[in-house]
């Protein structure tokens, strides 16, 4: 009897753990359930997004829709960095919207095929839903006295840094790595004079880098694990507004903001061949509440700066920036990307590195 | 004096303290971390990490698709091991090197083979767009992967069974007239027990930890396509240790069972027909 007991416990686990598993999927489970099946979403976000968007904005969307239609909405997210993103999408991933790191992956899209060309652009703000500056982001007291971007090209300072192959956090970094040391050269500067400025700037931080992760996210937790001395990240990655629960560890860094750095503008695509007729009015509305007042409020709760400045006041975790500019000032993504990211540094800074 | 063999008790101290010290930083101590970390925070938050709704789906979903795929695989890997034993056939070689290959493939390769066949923009995956099939980024595409990438197993566990097995017995139930069928249930079959559970057993184990196919052809997509090992990963990307670290301890105290049950079947064969 006992060895008998003793045979048949392998299977009555196995069977057991079979039945937890498919529960759910059973009719029994769903006789349970009491409703029709929400309505879903399928929303692809870059790597930051995930709590703003997880714990606020979307929650609150489908509590507005229900309360208007009485239909329950459900999101089905994937937040990674947004070059990864992109690239689900251009091999076909389901998604409904996508909240993308930067305009060029969105341009990439549209290369592709996947979107229309340009429609992002019809969509209001040109797309952009929210901002967040560059930062530095060092250890506590910051021991290395790290004020500004050139600070990251002193000889024995690590540089943790996203990888601009996946991240779009780091393709932000290369511009604001580069456009904070040619916006302090003396007006007006020559080609050239830029040019030099902003070579040297982006060499001295890339000598340095110690650690490249896949996304933003995936680099601030590195940094968190004790790679490096520096992180160039988004503010919003680092604030702590509405992100540690309370009596959860104070975080174990510092926020430097350089005198001069770039504002992100992170932009909304609407993936329209995985939208059947049936599911655009639902779409349509969330894209319309994203530039609404409440959310752009939630927004600026969790750490984004708004696209409404009036707004931005609200948070009073948000640093003040001397100098801040814009891709718009570096000439548009496209010849940024042609000039800085693959001219300057994939042609003249990574080969240098590597000698 | 006879000096104790491998099995006396006595000198066991020095190999078992050698065996110890290079296991403890390189094996040991890694699955404690595991558990360490998990229990950091205490049993109650181990338990509320467990709770969340994405943990649980990707539990579910993880455990659901090892069970089909141990399931698929235990017959089709049966299927071949008996057509790649019992038969002569030109072909036959390159055929069961090609069957064990998706052990040594990178299981990142598989995936992006797998997106290149049947993706939206892939081989097959063009011919079943007009049909509205798509089986990329669906629990469909994470069965496939699995699927391809733990064919070999039960192959490689049964085969040898196969190979083995004296074809005299299969002869003597032809000639009193058993039927294919009924020579393949009640006397090979009986003989494949030991390799048949083994290998099921180690095709769910790898099955609830594939990751490196997965992500490639699942779409990551939380309470949808997400599998355990993957939303391991993106908790821990995400700075979410302890979740991560609850979702791995489950993972590897089901692999604890699992390997338990395996080794106490594989040593002794003997006392599991005796009962």
């Amino acid at each position: 009897m006992n060895v008998r007991l003793r045979d048949a416990l392998p299977l009555v686990l196995g069977a057991t753990l079979l039945l937890w598993t498919v529960w759910p999927w059973t009719p029994l489970a769903r006789l349970t359930r009491s409703g029709p099946p929400p309505r879903t979403i399928v929303l692809y976000g870059f790597s930051i997004l995930g709590e703003a968007l997880d714990q606020a904005v979307l929650p609150e969307f489908a509590r507005r829709w229900q309360a208007a239609t009485g239909e329950r909405v459900a999101f089905i997210t994937s937040y990674a960095g947004s070059g990864t993103v992109t690239n689900q999408l251009l091999l076909g991933v389901p998604a409904d919207l996508a909240l993308l790191s930067l305009e060029l992956d969105a341009r990439r899209l549209a290369d592709a095929g996947v979107i229309p060309a340009g429609s992002w652009l019809r969509l209001p703000f040109h797309g952009v839903v929210n901002r967040t500056p560059f930062v530095l982001l060092v250890r506590p007291g910051n021991p290395k006295g790290i004020h500004d971007f050139a600070d990251l090209a002193r000889p024995g300072i690590g540089v943790v840094h996203p990888d601009p192959l996946t991240s779009g956090g780091a393709n932000w970094a290369l511009l604001t790595e580069y456009g904070s040391a040619v916006r302090r050269l003396p007006q007006p500067a020559s080609a050239d004079a830029v040019e030099q400025a902003g070579y040297r700037s982006l060499l001295g931080v890339w000598r340095n880098v110690v650690a490249q992760a896949a996304s933003a996210r995936a680099a601030r937790t590195q940094f968190e694990n004790g790679f490096g001395d520096v992180l160039v990240t988004y503010e919003q990655d680092v604030l702590p507004s509405g992100k540690k629960k309370p009596g959860q560890d104070a975080p174990r860094w510092e926020i430097v903001y350089p005198p001069s750095t770039v504002l992100s503008e992170h932009t909304l695509v609407v993936v329209d061949r995985n939208i059947t007729p049936e599911e655009r009015p639902l779409i349509d509305a969330l894209v319309r509440f994203l530039w609404s007042e409440p959310a752009q409020r939630l927004f600026v709760e969790r750490g984004f700066r708004s696209i409404d400045e009036r707004l931005n006041g609200a948070n009073p975790h948000f640093g003040v920036i001397r100098d801040p500019f814009l891709v718009s000032d570096l000439g548009g993504w496209p010849a940024a990307k042609r000039e800085i990211i693959e001219r300057i540094w994939k042609g003249r800074v990574l080969p240098e590195i590597g000698k | 004096m006879i000096a104790a063999g491998p099995r006396g008790g006595q000198r066991a101290g020095i190999p078992v303290g050698m065996l110890l010290l290079v296991l403890l930083p390189l094996i040991l101590m890694p699955i404690a971390a595991v558990f360490v970390f998990a229990l950091r925070g205490g049993l109650s938050e181990l338990i509320k990490a467990l709770s969340a709704e994405d943990a649980l789906f990707a539990l579910r979903f993880s455990l659901l698709i090892a069970f089909l795929t141990a399931g698929i695989n235990a017959v089709l890997g049966t299927f071949a091991a008996y057509v790649l034993s019992k038969y002569r056939f030109p072909g036959e070689r390159p055929l069961t090197i090609a069957v064990n290959l998706p052990v040594a493939i990178p299981t990142v390769v598989v995936g992006t083979s797998l997106l290149l066949l049947w993706g939206p923009i892939g081989l097959l995956g063009r011919a079943l767009e007009p049909l509205g099939l798509q089986p990329m980024f669906t629990p469909v595409g994470v069965l496939l992967a699995h699927l391809f990438v733990t064919f070999p197993y039960m192959l490689g566990s049964v085969k040898p069974l196969l190979d083995d097995l004296e074809s005299t017995y299969e002869e003597a139930a032809y000639t009193i007239g058993a039927s294919r069928w009924q020579t393949f249930r009640w006397v090979i079959l009986p003989a494949l027990r030991g390799g048949l559970f083994s290998g099921t057993l180690l095709t769910f184990a790898h099955s609830l930890g594939e990751f490196g196919a997965t992500v490639m052809v699942s779409g990551n997509l939380r309470l949808r396509t997400q599998t355990a090992p993957l939303y391991i990963f993106a908790q821990f990307e995400a700075g979410n240790v302890a979740q991560a670290n609850a979702v791995a301890a489950v993972l590897a105290a089901l692999s604890f069972v699992l390997f338990f049950y395996l080794l106490r079947f594989s040593t002794a064969p003997g006392a599991r027909r005796k009962a």
